[in-house]
């Protein structure tokens, strides 16, 4: 059992909900505790000749692949039809110089199949939020595409991930480890943290920021979190200390 | 300060004389001529190289074109990184032109982002600067903006290809609101920096960092360095291994952060520093 002093979270002003990065990990050595009990496979990755790190995890779940891609994700068909765009903005500038296609995924050629996803939980010091990353493959080893990630997003999802441009799914470079990951935009997390942080603060109860926050994001992408990872009492902030709101 | 005006000036229109050369395993219908390119500093390769892919499909067959992506001596670049931090970090002292191998096939999944559109280029550049925002202003600049001042933003640095006064002018009328701060606090609230490493798995370092210290003391690159990668800093008694490079000089280590963010940033607001190893005599 981890014995640290935390500080009470929600901190007591609720002007802001912030995460600051040393209670970024030690939420996270929370969840991996539980984690741990759960062989649900996450682990904490430390970067080299630092104290900063991130929690990773792999698992196979379902996607929508384009059957007919090559190993490099090249279309063997001659055909691909506009079915789904895929662009963030209204685009009335000027595009012919683009390469063509934002390349879009028929339904019929499409299937669903089983696709390995890892996931990385990593700490945005410019939003002061925690931020997921995280890339997918084929059994074969092909690294799905955008199209392909947006494809296999739940329905459910989809709609609020087109209409708000940040909240989209975008590729990105991990700023630990310099590769291709997916990421969804961090800039709205406090929209979303806000009342739930404050209904904590109400009922006196604690939280942990980065179980709240995952139960929200991750099963947009195919990660879901168990309950009891959120009614596990070691799970909360060891400080059972009322807060007073001023 | 007029002087400082002529900065800004100078930093938008620097340029890269670039040689791109088609890879040599690429199937061509006959011999390709390697194209010559002035490159700015500013932009992004993928806004910018539209004329080499053009050159290089007239010899050949359009099934043998994939994404177009490039390479300097092995090493895959980075169409996200701005262009002269690109030659900074990876051929700052090697002989001009800048000597670049251009692909149309096996694009290294792993390593690069795709960039299939101008408007992925236009979502990632509006990113960085709302970042940027977010470390300055706590986001209240960039979101008090209306989507027309960040089509001006974009607009601007679309045309920093165009040696034209005009639309150094047209991006400034616009950034200059991100280069505010109240009086007060002396300078923003953090600096949007990121210190590249070539001898490192990792990218770059990026941390909270301010101008100003609780006592008043202005902080100067060489405090940054300091706290977040002091291996770039000789001791007293040592020769210099490294090179501190933006913008293709290595400013003094006297100098003021806020002044060097607010002067030597990119137009994606943020300051895109090179460590890089010290050319051996």
């Amino acid at each position: 059992m981890l014995h640290v002093t935390i500080p009470p979270f929600p901190p007591p002003e609720m002007s802001s909900c912030f995460l600051d990065e040393e209670t970024f990990c030690q939420c996270c050595q929370l969840l991996l505790q539980h984690s741990h009990s759960l062989c649900d496979g996450w682990s904490w990755e430390q970067v080299k000749g630092s104290e900063e790190g991130y929690l990773r995890k792999t698992a196979l779940g379902t996607g929508r692949t384009r059957c007919n891609l090559d190993q490099q994700g090249n279309s063997s068909d001659q055909h691909q039809e506009r079915t789904f765009s895929l662009s963030f903005h209204n685009d009335d500038d000027d595009d012919d110089e683009d390469d063509g296609a934002v390349c879009c995924i028929q339904e019929e050629s499409s299937s669903s199949s089983v696709v390995q996803y890892e996931y990385h939980i990593l700490y945005s010091c410019s939003y002061q939020t925690p931020v997921l990353y995280f890339r997918a493959s084929t059994l074969e080893g092909r690294s799905l595409c955008l199209e392909e990630v947006w494809d296999s997003v739940h329905p459910n999802y989809r709609q609020r991930l087109q209409h708000r441009p940040w909240d989209t799914i975008t590729q990105q470079e991990h700023p630990l480890l310099g590769q291709s990951f997916f990421v969804l935009h961090p800039c709205r997390t406090e929209e979303f943290m806000m009342p739930v942080l404050k209904a904590a603060l109400e009922e006196h109860r604690q939280v942990n920021y980065i179980v709240t926050w995952l139960s929200v994001v991750g099963p947009v992408v195919g990660l879901d979190v168990p309950l009891s990872y959120c009614t596990q009492k070691h799970q909360w902030l060891c400080t059972r200390r009322l807060i007073d709101c001023k | 300060m007029a002087d400082d005006k002529d900065v800004l000036r100078d930093v938008w229109f620097g340029r890269i004389p670039t040689c791109f050369t088609l890879y040599q395993d690429e199937i061509t219908e006959r011999e390709a001529e390697p194209f010559y390119l002035l490159l700015p500093r500013m932009s992004y390769l993928t806004l910018v190289t539209d004329k080499v892919k053009k050159h290089f499909l007239k010899v050949m067959k359009a099934e043998d074109i994939e994404e177009m992506w490039f390479d300097f001596e092995g090493t895959s670049l980075k169409w996200h990184y701005p262009i002269g931090l690109l030659f900074d970090l990876h051929a700052s002292n090697t002989a001009l032109p800048w000597s670049i191998t251009v692909h149309f096939k096996n694009f290294p999944e792993r390593d690069l982002l795709h960039c299939p559109s101008n408007s992925v280029i236009e979502a990632h550049f509006m990113s960085s600067i709302k970042e940027a925002d977010a470390l300055k202003h706590k986001s209240q600049v960039i979101n008090d903006m209306q989507k027309k001042d960040h089509k001006q933003l974009w607009m601007g640095l679309q045309n920093v290809v165009l040696c034209s006064s005009d639309k150094f002018d047209q991006f400034w009328a616009m950034n200059r609101k991100l280069m505010e701060y109240p009086t007060e606090e002396g300078g923003f609230r953090y600096i949007p920096f990121r210190i590249y490493l070539t001898m490192s798995d990792r990218p770059f370092i990026q941390k909270l960092f301010r101008p100003i210290s609780p006592d008043g003391h202005t902080h100067t690159l060489g405090d940054l360095l300091k706290e977040v990668y002091p291996v770039a800093i000789p001791n007293d008694d040592e020769s210099k291994h490294y090179q501190v490079v933006i913008h293709g000089i290595e400013p003094l280590l006297e100098t003021p952060l806020q002044w060097l963010s607010e002067h030597l940033s990119h137009p994606d607001n943020f300051l895109h520093i090179s460590v890089i190893p010290a050319p051996s005599d």
